[in-house]
């Protein structure tokens, strides 16, 4: 170890895979200098550069898309550029892109400092991306942990509120909980794996491809097994999963609107990107432990998110509890993965069709929200339809979309989960999905009938309820943001070819 | 077969570590979820952190590989980021309720 090593690695031009994410980190730097070097009233053009380094950054990663990084592992095994990589880096970046756009919104109103939060999205995006592409129990927790603190202080955003800020401890205590058992999990996984000498090399089991050959060769070693299942249990809590979903429905409530929709989309995401590459990369010799496992926790994800979500009547907290069904229907997808290739991208599918309709509806939510976003309730969408028609048709869109109406994105992405599971043979799993998709429609159905029917209600005794201000108009930039998530989702319901083709590859 | 307790040059085993360590993890996890001030659950979770980080360098001594080491140091600078910014909302929280306890921190609860 020597300064050979690093003068390879200048000469063969690693750095330029990295690219995106490095350019998303000068960028976020740059905001910062931008504000204090430029005058005070120019601040308001910062979040349109945050927008544009992203846009500029997807734009690249598109056109660059499986030219010339293959399966390749970089930085001696610290990362490692694969097509699902690539898949991740557009989706993450896709929805910093949305994100943005709703704290264009949200922000504003609430009278936050504004050029922080843009700095945090940049970094906590970049981290996002590197997570995907980790190869390395080191670079997975830095990157984890980037991730997890930027959201300790977007969740705690405002900083004058005592909701925001409850709901920032408590995603803090249960967040650093999860790290910290994530964390005993890769201890154990280096102490059982130990050291491995290879043509001269020595290789711990901090590398994926070292704890995947010895998993292999000890598929029942007991200090292994702990140690993945604890990062399994790690992962569940970033993605919402029964036992460790009890953050989600406060911290989701408290946040504000644009961190809520960036916890619901990306956070969930990069769980399941990193799921996917741990239980087929690293932990597939332990199909044994772990199809129980994981087939327990969708079964019981999709039955609490669900019943739990019947009784909401807060939109955030419907929304988080909603999604935690959805994370049990993703479950069901990875379950099926490891057993029928093409799951995988049905998984990568449905959380594509559902960055689009909880993009549209988070949008919708920012729009009728007042000033205080943690407060609104089923009952404020009373005559959305009848003054608001265009965000009413949003609503029913999204909606519909992650309810999985027929016509939908969101219909597609569950007809391919089912269909992936009902090639695995997970038939009892899929009964589960059933009922549990029957019983979301019937809140989901809730939260469209509030918005469009008009629905006569005992006046409270003593009490006359405060009128609801007029939803805030969307500007242009709103109106064709909303109009386009809206036109994705109904497009993919009838033609999902060339995402598909691009996805089951 | 037991390490004799107090001999009088112990050389304590990989299990010896890796006992206390699990011994810690548990204290600071049951910390974590039994008691009621946030700042006593926060410093169980640092326990928590540090309780791996032992583990960490027993296992690094014992396997003969120095990457356990230098992740303690990785791990160490991301407690440090947590606290920073947990005890910053810690103080933000404070400064609006006047308290720390768990119990009296429920408004988001319908």
């Amino acid at each position: 170890m020597s300064t050979e090593l690093l003068q390879a690695i200048a000469a063969s031009n690693e750095w330029w895979a990295l690219g995106p994410e490095l350019t998303l980190a000068c960028g976020a730097l740059a905001l910062l200098v931008i504000e204090l070097i430029s005058p005070k009233e120019q601040h308001r053009f910062i979040p349109h550069l945050a927008s544009m380094a992203l846009g500029v950054v997807l734009v690249g990663v598109v056109m660059n898309f499986g030219k010339t990084w293959g399966e390749e592992e970089l930085f001696g095994g610290l990362v490692r550029l694969s097509v699902p990589g690539q898949i991740a880096r557009i989706f993450f970046l896709l929805s910093s892109l949305l994100v943005c756009f709703l704290a264009t919104i949200c922000l504003p109103r609430a009278r936050a400092p504004r050029v922080e939060f843009y700095h945090i999205v940049l970094v906590v995006t970049a981290a996002l991306m590197l997570l995907a592409q980790s190869n390395h129990f080191v670079m997975f927790f830095v990157a984890l942990e980037t991730v997890t603190i930027g959201f300790y202080i977007l969740v705690s955003y405002y900083r004058e509120r005592v909701l925001s800020l409850e709901a920032g401890l408590k995603y803090l205590v249960l967040g650093a909980l999860s790290s910290a058992i994530l964390l005993f999990g890769i201890v154990l996984l280096y102490g059982a794996v130990g050291r491995v000498e290879q043509g001269g090399i020595v290789h711990t089991g901090f590398e994926y491809g070292t704890v995947l050959n010895f998993l292999r060769e000890n598929p029942d070693n007991f200090l292994a097994t702990a140690g993945a299942l604890l990062v399994i249990g790690g992962v569940a809590f970033k993605i919402g999963a029964f036992p460790f979903q009890i953050w989600v429905p406060d911290v989701y409530q408290g946040a504000p609107t644009p961190v809520t929709a960036f916890l619901a989309v990306s956070s969930k995401a990069a769980g399941f990107a990193v799921l996917l590459t741990l239980v087929h990369r690293v932990f597939s010799p332990l199909q044994a432990v772990l199809v129980p496992v994981l087939s327990l926790l969708a079964a019981t994800t999709i039955i609490f998110g669900n019943l739990a979500a019947l009784k909401q009547h807060n939109t955030k907290r419907l929304m988080g509890l909603s999604g935690v069904s959805h994370a049990g229907y993703l479950l069901i997808g990875v379950v099926a993965s490891l057993t029928v290739p093409w799951a995988a991208g049905a998984v990568w599918f449905y959380l594509f069709t559902y960055l689009l309709a909880s993009m549209a509806v988070f949008g919708v939510m920012a729009y009728v929200a007042g000033p205080d976003d943690s407060g609104e309730e089923l009952d404020h969408y009373g005559r959305l339809a009848r003054e608001r028609p265009f965000l009413g048709a949003v609503l029913a869109v999204g909606v519909g979309s992650l309810a999985g109406i027929p016509p939908l994105a969101g219909f597609m992405g569950k007809l391919l989960l089912f269909v992936a599971a009902f090639q695995a043979h997970l038939y009892g799993l899929l009964v589960v999905a059933v009922i549990g998709v029957v019983i979301s429609i019937f809140y989901y159905f809730g939260w469209i009938r509030a918005a469009w029917f008009e629905s006569w209600s005992p006046p409270a005794p003593g009490a006359v309820p405060a009128p609801r201000p007029l939803p805030a108009g969307p500007t242009f930039i709103g109106v064709i943001t909303l109009a386009a998530l809206t036109l994705a989702t109904v497009l993919l319901g009838f033609y999902q070819q060339p995402l598909t083709s691009w996805l089951l590859e | 077969m037991m390490t004799p307790f107090l001999a009088a040059a112990p050389v304590y085993g990989l299990p010896s570590y890796l006992l206390v360590s699990a011994l810690l993890f548990a204290i600071g996890f049951f910390g974590v979820l039994l008691r009621k001030n946030t700042l006593v659950i926060y410093m169980c979770l640092e326990l928590m952190l540090l309780a791996s980080t032992l583990a960490l360098v027993a296992f690094s001594k014992f396997n003969g590989t120095l990457d356990g080491n230098v992740f303690v140091f990785f791990v160490l600078t991301i407690a440090a980021a947590e606290v920073a910014v947990g005890l910053a909302i810690i103080v933000a929280l404070f400064r609006q309720r006047h308290t720390v306890q768990v119990e009296e921190l429920n408004q988001l609860k319908h």
